[in-house]
């Protein structure tokens, strides 16, 4: 649901959160990413940073600069001027991510999980296959890697991406693990709820896991050119399309990308409109499967 | 001479590697204690017997400086 | 300057109030727990507050000076000595160049705080010098001390004999019971009034599986309102599952049923509800709780939490010492 209204909610004494709404859309995504930009441009007095998540947006202000009945009002004025939202383009870069669905190492976990955690556990693929109607893993596969993923947030981890998938014939859903496992590789991809994220290092975790690729999200040591700025890859606005390797190619990818000289395919000249997605989100068979 | 081995840190107690009458050298492990989701190993001083041992395995909420083992 | 002969469990530099400007990409703030001890640290050896200096974890390290310098200790007594003699917490104190300074085990307390004159200057990484040690960024080469690394430290002026008076110092509980102010929300609209009655009136216990990325509580169960029940499948099937959103510093999130206080290096966002939010004045009860001692929350309002922040600040200033 879009409210009618933001809601306005302290975090503490230096966070205020707003909810445009309760669901995974783009265009509550828009307003979330708007805000944030215009906070920027405004160098509103007393915000010291603002992250832009799914659905809502976490403000860090500063109290001895502005209190946080002075923050809703100002950010209440500028919401205001989010109405013509539909015009808005932004700029999308696509990044292209070889992958390996299917995987043994997403398997391993799977493995290890129920051996020392739940024997009882579903097997991943299967599983998200059965919950959301579909025939088998190999349709799921096809699913889950037949869209864009819109990156609408970065958290959790440095410069770890919370996706969700912009062709409505692709949304998926699937619980967290309970508990989580203890143990997934870095670069395994999963998903939770409906959004699909990239495991940034090795480490536990409670998506439901089926495929990993070898290109890093995250790089302290900086040697290719997307992360000469920052250790991260990805930015808010960013979309990603999984494209099927096999394991051999994985196995190149991966020592390319340790020597530095893998050349990550990211396409730049794109734009999104919000308008134009919606119109042909609206003109999909929604119910339509891969 | 009785050597007093105290815990390091506050803490839980997740291993505990000797009992009683155990001999041991200097530089074994006695027990492993768990703060901060990190191991704290703690050694031996000298060579000796295990004349006691103070604490258990799954014990939670331990002070530093409390007495776990004694080696004669 | 500083040699590290042992570095102790989890000895770290950080910086106040950490790295700020980063939450959108996932950056962890990082910075001291206890925040007034590492301020006054700073201000007995006549650093500005907010600089860098070390963060000492249930057990100390033993570091070499191989300077003349002014050093203050406080927060958790961890029994330190100066080429064999005790080093009085609260003070000022004179190092000479060669000297060894050697931590021990927090007694009453967990976390320590060494300061000294000139300020630590190792590398900035995005606009500060707090370690994530997780990460692998800030700090020494991205983490805590390791034996053998030689910690940069700036020229300063400090002076020796300065003490913080009493009435500014924190008091550390010695009953194992802390009073943790919280402020209600965002979250709080999932809770049902049984369940928020239940929140207040537990003695949370502090697992000992807590560090800076979060502190793990023991205790009862949490009882949900409709909005937890009755809500989209992409938040996720447990009633704690929300659409990944940020999560505020200091946030109470709760994982499933387990509430985990998000600390200095803890996750920016994620998938689960924030029913209280610890405010930055109560900071530094988490830094010096140890594993095994309870919480009670008490709830005070964001201008409450706010006017004990700004108090706290103006306690870690020069008008504290004597």
């Amino acid at each position: 649901m879009i409210y009618e209204q933001p809601r306005f909610l302290p975090g503490g004494d230096r966070f205020l959160t707003i909810e445009f709404g309760d669901e995974l859309n783009l265009e509550l995504n828009f307003r979330a990413q708007g805000l944030a930009k215009l906070i920027a441009e405004h160098q509103v007095k007393g915000i010291v940073e603002a992250a832009p998540f799914f659905a809502t947006i976490l403000i860090h202000y500063d109290p001895d600069l502005i209190s946080f009945e002075d923050l809703k009002r100002e950010m209440a004025a500028l919401i205001g001027t989010l109405t013509t939202l539909d015009d808005v383009e932004l700029d999308s870069r696509l990044i292209y991510f070889p992958a390996v669905y299917l995987d043994p190492w997403s398997a391993e976990a799977i493995d290890q999980y129920i051996e020392k955690i739940n024997p009882n556990k579903k097997r991943d693929p299967e599983f998200v296959a059965e919950l959301n109607g579909l025939e088998d893993a190999a349709q799921m596969v096809r699913v889950h890697s037949g869209t864009e993923y819109w990156v609408a947030a970065l958290g959790f981890w440095p410069g770890t991406p919370f996706m969700m998938p912009l062709d409505p014939r692709c949304r998926l859903f699937a619980p967290k693990y309970n508990p989580p496992r203890t143990f997934t590789y870095k670069g395994t991809i999963g998903m939770g709820g409906g959004s699909t994220a990239i495991y940034p290092v090795d480490g536990p975790g409670g998506y439901q896991i089926f495929a990993r690729t070898p290109v890093p999200i995250w790089d302290m040591s900086q040697k290719m050119e997307p992360f000469r700025e920052a250790p991260h890859l990805l930015r808010p606005t960013d979309r990603l399309k999984f494209v099927h390797c096999s394991l051999e190619e994985f196995e190149a990818i991966e020592r390319k990308c340790a020597e530095g000289t893998y050349q990550i395919n990211a396409v730049g000249y794109q734009k999104i409109s919000l308008k134009r997605y919606r119109a042909w989100a609206e003109s999909l068979d929604r119910t339509a499967r891969f | 001479m009785a050597h007093e081995v105290e815990l390091q840190t506050a803490g839980n107690m997740w291993k505990v590697l000797v009992k009683p009458g155990d001999q041991v050298q200097a530089g074994d492990t006695l027990f492993i204690m768990e703060v901060m989701k990190m191991e704290v190993p703690h050694e031996a001083p000298a060579a000796g017997t295990v004349s006691a041992v103070n604490v258990a395995e799954g014990e939670e909420g331990l002070e530093a400086g409390f007495v776990a083992v004694v080696i004669d | 300057m500083l040699e590290v002969i042992k570095p102790g469990l989890e000895t770290s530099i950080q910086d106040w109030p950490g790295r700020y400007g980063y939450l959108n990409c996932g950056y962890p703030w990082s910075g001291p727990m206890d925040s007034w001890s590492f301020r006054l640290a700073n201000v007995l050896v006549g650093n500005a507050p907010g600089d860098a200096a070390l963060e000492c974890q249930f057990i100390g390290p033993t570091l070499k000076f191989q300077r003349n310098t002014i050093i203050a200790l406080t927060g958790a007594d961890m029994q330190a000595k100066l080429d064999g003699e005790p080093v009085p917490l609260w003070q000022s104190i004179a190092v000479n160049a060669g000297q060894t300074l050697a931590m021990g085990s927090a007694r009453l307390g967990a976390r320590g705080y060494l300061a000294i004159a000139g300020g630590i200057r190792n590398e900035v990484f995005f606009g500060s010098r707090a370690t994530f040690n997780k990460g692998g960024l800030g700090g020494m080469e991205g983490h805590a001390l390791k034996a053998g690394q030689v910690v940069p430290v700036g020229e300063g002026q400090g002076r020796a004999g300065l003490k913080v008076k009493e009435a500014a110092r924190p008091v550390i509980v010695t009953d194992k019971r802390w009073q943790v102010e919280v402020v209600a929300g965002p979250n709080d609209d999932w809770i049902d009034a049984a369940g928020h009655e239940r929140f207040l009136a537990t003695d949370w216990k502090l697992s000992s599986k807590s560090d800076r990325g979060g502190f793990r509580l023991e205790g009862p169960e949490w009882t949900f309102t409709e909005r937890a029940y009755h809500k989209l499948p992409e938040h996720g099937s447990d009633p704690a599952n929300i659409v990944d959103h940020g999560y505020p510093v200091g946030a109470i999130n709760l994982a499933g049923q387990t509430p985990i206080i998000l600390v200095s290096d803890g996750p920016s966002g994620g998938g689960f509800i924030n029913p209280y939010t610890v405010p930055q004045c109560a900071f530094w009860k988490l830094g010096q709780s140890k594993p095994g001692e309870v919480y009670r929350f008490q709830v005070i309002s964001v201008t409450e939490a706010q006017q004990r922040a700004r108090d706290m600040a103006a306690r870690c200033t020069p008008d504290s010492l004597e």
